[in-house]
């Protein structure tokens, strides 16, 4: 790299002294170029002696110094965005100029390590601003884009206020590694989203392909999203102050449809003598309330942006919601001559999470009908007493009383999480700036549970011994940056140069501890406050306690970046990153990342009848991704006891000391068109993802373990992305511009590990055996697989068709494989296309936000239905799903074509009504509006669950009241509704902004 | 002032460059290679126990577990099935597929059972070559990593050999055989098993606790593994059994556990009166407390706390047996016993008593326990012999329930019964289907047998001894062992049709090598004829 920079700074040198040759020494004139409403200095405007070739643009402070000929007249002036402007020089040799801004059509565009102007972005870079984010509550910043990028995917299924959202920038970019965008807040790479209050942010640029990624290497294939929050006033001489507010309540949007009582006893359910609503008895109209006051001013050079956040979201399940304070100070200045400027934030976010139990909506499902609330209602004789009051259906599996479980059991946690970086920039010469930048942030989670020694739900209230559980688990997480980096700007002729080299140093460290402790006196305590009341303690070996601590876990980098621009209408970008992480094999820790894109403004060239902009443009860049979990590349072994008392290890997972990082190289072509009202981008992008990081099977007899952590394997997407904006209307009285975001992709597993595989087991009760996602080499990525469904039977068993038509019928789990299965592809788990339609209208002071997102063509495995719509005699203590796809008297609940549903969705996904106010500058409140969100108002799909989202990956199959694993989601099995999903809701929201 | 900020600015660059371009991983959340904590060993040589990560294989092998080892052996048999009831354990059709014989190279216990013994394979090779080990403790770990070997000759026929870190070619079930034999004998210090051979040379113990391998176990194994000679490489060595198993019974080291032979009861309800105080004989064998059981040769130690993975109680009880026994967890409704096989017992024979529960069941206070979701007429919960139909609905209630290691009170998941892997009552019949073989009447087993018969209360055989009732009464006593699948196959009766189960073809007297193993590059696996 180092070699190619020298190179680069020659060839400049070379150039420098050739433009300096040819001009002939007269006058020198410098001055500064402003923002005419701001007084921001313009960076990087063109200043054009008339009639001649000589300019030059300006630096970082706004300023240029130009030796114009003796015979100068005049300076031409142009600043994308601002009207040009031709100024006499009337023998000055200080000229200040100040630009009115035309209508901004070129915005400067944060892209890592700097910024860039709009036009001269040559890769696939989108950036949302505030006003185009999505309103309503939101609960997590990935929100506010959900529908607004083409090719960025934004789920959360149900929209559990306690759950992050899954978030996909054009589909699977690996496999083993990293799945989700690396995050960028105010040039903090790595720094958490969750730190970061949604109306803190007054942009988001999102990274899409592989060339604009690169400079962040080894993390930037699943794509990079940059955040910046916003910053201190510019106005001198007042303080403004922002309030913004909002009350809104959510209910559940729907439910699975279950039998009524009368219902389920027509069928030939076990009557247990109560009528019982189980959803409506766990569900709630979750109230949330939001509160920001945020005050931005400036004082000389200094300016500053404080802010206060309050979030206290109820959701729709009882018991469970969040309350959230967090506060941002963003403070910048000037020292040294303006020489030296200095960027500081900070951030802190306190959370209280009441998560609540998921597991209540699924239980509320399939709980008898029947069965009463309280064990004193029922008509068997029931100890009550020992289940706090609430009836349980003893003796069933995967079967508890849904009230009792969330009025019981207590599952909380409190995070906290610090942030600070701090960003010093210094200018050597007027063309040569270093920028040190270090960051910091610490967080902790505490999480607590416990759950009572009446709680049948993982209290163990049919034990004799060892009821009730505590559980406490505690993490601390720490991440430190260092980087360093110079930048040189200047101007040869027509071309104009910017490069940038420099340092990056991340260092992660995570500890954490887990307890669960057992067997507790009675329930007089909260004992996840008393646990040395556990009897678990007497008897030893009964208590679980784990901790985990990560090495230093480092990545290490060297970059650099050179931008050109010749003439108007021609940009070339190239950046190499070399990156080495502590997660790989000593041999391969280092990798190197490149990238070279170009664009050229057609419209320059050609002048186009009506059109303003016409830019082509291409990429290529390679990015990589790290394995998840550290120590890959080491042999890990577990503790093992023997009888004499003694204490040794055994294999648990064998090292590969040859682990490299997993490589996507992508190659990106870029169509921008705007012709008056109407603006379009289209993206097309190859991407292949080689070597990635997988756990395989690997030979038992070589390793002792069948599964080790290896490169293996080739992933092919392909897909285009559009974009089309038109202002339908622009009148004084009305607007309406709207906006058609549209995207499409396809994955194809090109190397796999094995011929084919299947993977993602069903579950608990009877079909754990039943893996429903085929994956193979040579094939498309989210195949749901299984035999078709073809009637009854006499005996109550599904009939599967005969697909291959040999008189057979093979269908066991085991033979989804075989060449003679009878087995076929069911649906995709990942959507053909994805919509986002935006529409703005305002008239005079109202205005309407119109947000429709739809997804069609991928599938789901609704299993819900798949296990509780048979009328399975042995499950005639639980309730019935009971769609509009039942088939009577199928008796037997076996995985088929039955289950798998086409989930295509169009939703009015957001609409909101506001009223704005303006009272003037001089009056105390400037301006006030009010607006009314309806969010999720309808849904048009044919899915019979509760959302018909598409489900990108899977968390595996839990029942028996065990815990979802969030920790480890597998992207090669997208499509499957799991009975864990949260209710979707539908919210409607009040809220109030003031300015003052 | 500009000057010493550029100066800053530079030195702070320069140290971040030289102090940070390490990249060493120092995991100090796991265990490694490279941890060094007294106490605990590992890569063999731990002074307080050298063999702690040798004998815990057995354990963690699937010996007493769902979804490996135990199940296909089980299973496979006319001893149990698991009936699909209604959804419930209906697992995508692949417990029936081992029930009827139509288990795929792809089946996931068969792919499990390959991939922990392998796995237990590796571990013990791992102590062997970590070089700290005496002769003794040596063989040992040589005779273990054999009984493994058995199990992938027996269960896949042919196999790698590996015995230390790489792999080797795939050797044919001959090589096999031969690799396990030379490795039990080198284990004894013979040549061969012969009658007057001295084992006054062998390193192991002679005699001593069971959870250690010894003089006896070795030769149990070889002794089993004689009596499957002829299925194995189509040789017949019953001789060697004979002599095998004749030397353990002559040695007196080991008695049968008979009326003189008793543990207190710990599954006892005290309001439940026909629950006996004590265990005595057959049951004091396999109950929770049989640890150090005269009749015991070589188990496996399983431990509630320290020594996981015997999980009977989950398997095979109904989720409401939960209060018979106040077990910690609630079990699963799996396992159930076929019913002809149930009722090869006579109502008299103590080991029907033992093995099964049927009937109506009582709670710990002696309170009928209630079934929520019964599916026959009666909400009483009641296992019934009768095991309506193996799909799609079997009743929950249906089938006999195996208790041959029997439950205890306040019983966790993982139970505290030691499994016999060479017990003295397998021996007896051993050497009694050797002689009998030899002699070619199955009236000569009758001596043997008869010691058991006796055991468990049922008349002796007197000149009615045939080949059929010889099997039977193997069953009989070896339910639940692990052992029904060998000895229908060395008996020519595996491929027979039994209930809810077509006869299938002799190809399947081997289980299909796992295909994902085959399939991996440069594996060299082929698989076995007829998959």
């Amino acid at each position: 790299m180092k070699l190619n920079i020298d190179k680069v700074t020659r060839w400049m040198l070379l150039l420098v002294a050739v433009a300096f040759s040819s001009v002939a020494m007269a006058q020198t004139i410098k001055g500064t170029v402003t923002d005419a409403e701001s007084g921001e200095p313009l960076i990087g405007a063109n200043i054009l002696v008339v009639g001649t070739s000589t300019g030059t643009v300006t630096d970082f402070d706004g300023t240029y110094s130009l030796n114009a000929p003796a015979d100068s007249k005049q300076l031409e002036i142009s600043y994308t965005g601002y009207a040009n402007q031709i100024i006499d020089i009337n023998g000055r040799s200080m000229i200040d100029i100040s630009m009115s801004a035309g209508k901004l059509l070129d915005e400067v565009v944060v892209v890592g390590y700097g910024s860039q102007k709009e036009k001269e972005i040559t890769s696939a870079v989108t950036s949302v601003g505030a006003d185009d984010f999505n309103r309503g509550p939101i609960t997590d910043p990935a929100q506010l884009l959900q529908g607004k990028v083409a090719g960025l995917q934004v789920y959360n299924k149900g929209g559990n206020p306690n759950q992050a959202s899954v978030i996909r920038l054009r589909g699977i970019s690996t496999v083993g590694a990293n799945t989700e965008p690396l995050v960028v807040v105010d040039g903090i790479i790595g720094a958490s989203l969750e730190n970061v209050d949604p109306n803190d942010i007054e942009n988001i640029t999102v990274l899409k392909d592989g060339s604009a990624a690169a400079i962040y290497g080894s993390r930037g294939s699943a794509g990079v999203i940059l955040v910046t929050t916003r910053s201190g006033a510019k106005n001198k001489d007042r303080v403004l102050f922002t309030y913004n507010g909002q009350v809104g309540a959510s209910s559940a949007f729907n439910s699975v449809p279950v039998m009524s009582a009368q219902e389920f006893l027509a069928t030939g359910g076990t009557d247990l003598g109560s009528v019982t609503n189980w959803t409506d008895e766990v569900t709630q109209t979750g109230i949330s309330n939001v509160h920001s006051l945020a005050a931005a001013g400036a004082s000389g050079k200094t300016n500053y942006r404080v802010s206060g956040n309050y979030r206290n979201v109820d959701g729709i399940l009882k018991n469970s919601g969040f309350e959230q304070f967090n506060t941002r100070l963003n403070l910048s200045t000037k020292a040294f001559n303006d020489r030296v400027s200095i960027d500081f934030n900070s951030s802190y976010t306190n959370r209280n999470s009441d998560y609540g139990f998921n597991e209540a909506l699924r239980y509320a499902i399939l709980y008898n009908p029947t069965a009463p609330i309280f064990g004193k209602d029922s008509q068997f004789p029931f100890a009550s007493d020992s289940y706090g009051g609430y009836f349980e259906t003893l003796g069933l599996f995967d079967s508890f009383n849904p009230v009792s479980i969330i009025e019981q059991n207590r599952n909380v946690g409190r995070r906290n999480e610090f942030t600070y970086g701090a960003n010093v920039g210094y200018k050597l010469t007027d063309n040569f700036e270093l920028t040190a930048s270090v960051a910091q942030q610490n967080a902790t989670l505490k999480n607590v549970a416990y759950y009572p020694t009446t709680s049948l739900f993982r209290g163990n209230a049919t034990s004799p011994t060892r009821k009730g559980r505590a559980d406490i688990y505690d993490e601390s997480t720490s991440f430190k940056l260092f980087e360093g980096y110079g930048t040189y700007l200047n101007t040869f002729g027509n071309m104009d140069l910017r490069l940038t080299a420099g340092y990056s140093y991340q260092q992660n460290n995570f500890f954490s501890t887990n307890l669960v402790a057992r067997d507790f006196p009675d329930n007089s305590y909260d004992y996840s406050n008393l646990l040395e009341t556990s009897q678990d303690l007497l008897g030893a070996n009964l208590i679980e306690l784990r901790s985990d601590a990560s090495p230093d876990e480092r990545i290490i980098a060297f970059f650099g970046r050179a931008n050109l621009t010749f003439g108007e209408g021609i940009f070339v970008n190239a950046s190499v990153r070399r990156e080495g992480s502590t997660k790989l094999g000593a041999d391969n820790q280092w990798g190197v990342f490149p990238s070279i894109s170009a664009g050229v403004d057609l419209n320059n060239y050609l002048s186009l009848n009506k059109v303003d902009l016409l830019k082509v443009r291409v990429g290529y860049g390679v990015t990589g991704a790290l394995p998840g979990p550290n120590g890959l590349s080491q042999e890990i072994r577990s503790v093992v006891n023997g009888s004499d008392g003694s204490v040794s290890t055994q294999l648990q997972r064998a090292a590969n000391r040859d682990l490299k990082w997993e490589e996507k190289a992508e190659l990106n072509f870029g169509v921008e068109m705007k012709m008056g009202r109407f603006n379009a981008t289209l993206d097309l992008y190859n991407r292949d993802i080689s070597d990635f990081i997988l756990e395989r099977t690997v030979s038992a007899d070589v390793f002792g373990v069948n599964r080790r952590f290896e490169n293996a394997g080739k992933l092919n997407t392909q897909g285009a992305e559009l974009t089309l904006g038109y202002e339908v209307l622009q009148s004084s009285k009305a607007t309406w511009s709207t906006s058609l975001v549209m995207s499409t992709y396809k994955t194809v597993l090109d190397e796999y590990v094995n011929e084919a595989e299947m993977r993602a087991v069903l579950g608990a009760p009877g079909q754990n055996g039943t893996r429903i996602i085929r994956v193979a080499p040579g094939e498309e990525v989210g195949q749901i697989w299984g035999p078709v469904y073809a009637g009854v039977a006499e005996n109550g068993s599904p009939l599967f068709a005969d697909l291959n038509g040999d008189g057979v019928i093979v269908a066991a789990a085991d033979k989804a494989l075989e060449p003679d299965a009878d087995f076929q592809v069911l649906g995709n788990g990942i959507p053909d296309l994805e919509l986002g339609w935006s529409n703005q209208l305002t008239f005079g002071d109202w205005s309407v936000n119109a947000f429709f997102r739809g997804a069609f063509g991928h599938s789901l495995v609704n299993t819900f239905r798949a296990f509780y719509e048979p009328v399975v005699s042995t499950q005639s203590s639980y309730n019935y799903v009971n769609t509009e796809l039942r088939v009577p008297g199928l008796t037997s609940a076996q995985y088929s074509s039955l289950y798998v549903e086409k989930a295509d969705y169009f939703k009015l996904d957001n609409l909101t009504i506001a009223r704005s106010f303006n009272f003037g500058n001089a009056s105390a409140v400037r301006s006030m509006t009010l607006s009314l969100t309806g969010q999720n108002l309808f849904v048009l799909t044919n899915y019979t669950g509760t959302d018909p989202e598409p489900s990108l990956v899977d968390y595996g199959s839990v029942d028996n009241g065990a815990a979802v694993n969030f920790s480890n989601p597998d992207p090669l099995s997208p499509g499957i509704d799991r009975r864990y999903n949260y209710f979707a809701s539908r919210t409607f929201t009040f809220g109030l902004n003031l300015n003052f | 002032m500009n000057k010493l900020f550029k100066y800053f600015m530079f030195a702070g660059l320069a140290f971040s460059i030289s102090a940070c371009t390490d990249l060493e991983e120092d995991l100090i959340g796991d265990i490694t290679t490279d941890i060094n904590v007294p106490g605990i060993e590992v890569t063999g040589g731990n002074p307080s126990g050298p063999l702690t990560a040798v004998y815990s294989q057995l354990r963690s092998s699937g010996t007493a577990n769902h979804s490996g080892y135990y199940s296909v052996q089980e299973i496979t048999s006319d001893e149990m099935c698991i009936a699909a009831k209604g959804g419930d354990w209906f697992d995508g059709g692949i417990l029936i597929e081992l029930h009827r014989h139509t288990y795929t190279p792809g089946h996931d216990f068969v792919k499990n059972t390959w991939n922990a013994t392998y796995g237990a394979i590796a571990n013990i090779n791992s102590t062997l070559g970590g070089g700290t080990l005496n002769a003794e403790q040596t063989a040992q770990a040589r005779a273990v990593r054999a009984y493994f070997y058995w199990r992938l000759l027996d269960s896949y026929g042919r196999v790698k050999i590996v015995t230390e870190a790489g792999s080797g070619p795939q050797a044919s079930r001959a090589e096999v055989f031969a690799f396990v034999e030379s490795e039990l004998l080198a284990a004894l210090g013979i040549p061969a098993v012969a009658s007057g051979m001295d084992l006054s040379n062998s390193p192991l113990a002679d005699g001593g606790s069971a959870y250690q391998m010894n003089r006896y176990g070795a030769l149990g194994l070889l002794a089993k593994l004689y009596l499957n000679a002829e299925v194995y490489v189509g040789t017949p060595m019953y001789d060697k059994a004979e002599i095998a198993s004749s030397y353990i019974i002559d040695s007196g080291v080991y008695q049968l556990c008979g009326s003189g032979c008793e543990v207190n009861n710990l599954g006892r309800r005290r309001a439940v009166p026909s629950d006996p105080e004590k265990l005595v004989g057959y049951a004091a064998v396999f109950a929770p407390n049989n640890q150090g059981n005269p009749e015991h040769i070589f188990s496996v130690e399983y431990d509630e706390a320290t020594g996981p993975d015997m999980n009977f109680g989950q398997m095979n009880l109904h989720y409401a047996s939960q209060f018979t026994w106040n077990f910690n967890e609630q079990p699963w409704n799996g396992y159930a016993t076929l019913e002809d096989f149930y009722n090869s017992y006579e109502a008299g024979d103590a080991r029907r008593a033992n093995n099964f529960i049927v009937g109506p069941q009582l709670d710990f206070s002696g309170s009928a326990i209630l079934d929520y979701a019964s599916d026959d007429d009666d909400i009483q919960l009641s296992y019934t012999p009768k095991i309506n139909e193996i799909a799609p609905n079997s009743l929950r209630e249906a089938g006999a329930r195996a208790s041959k290691f029997s439950y205890k009170q306040f019983g966790r998941a993982n139970m505290d019964n030691d499994f016999p892997l060479v017990r003295l009552g397998e021996v007896y019949l051993m050497r009694a289907e050797a002689k009998a073989r030899l002699a070619g009447n199955w009236n000569a087993a009758a001596p043997d047998v008869n010691v058991l018969r006796a055991r468990a209360g049922v008349a002796e055989y007197n000149g009615n001894l045939t080949e059929a009732e010889f099997l039977a009464e193997r069953g009989r006593e070896m339910f639940q062992e692990t052992s029904r699948r060998t000895d229908l196959i060395r008996f020519g009766r595996y491929n027979d049709a039994w209930w809810e189960k077509p006869a299938s073809q002799a190809f399947r007297n081997v289980f299909p090598i796992p295909q994902e193993q085959i399939d991996i590059t440069g594996s060299g696996l082929t698989q076995n004829p007829g998959y």
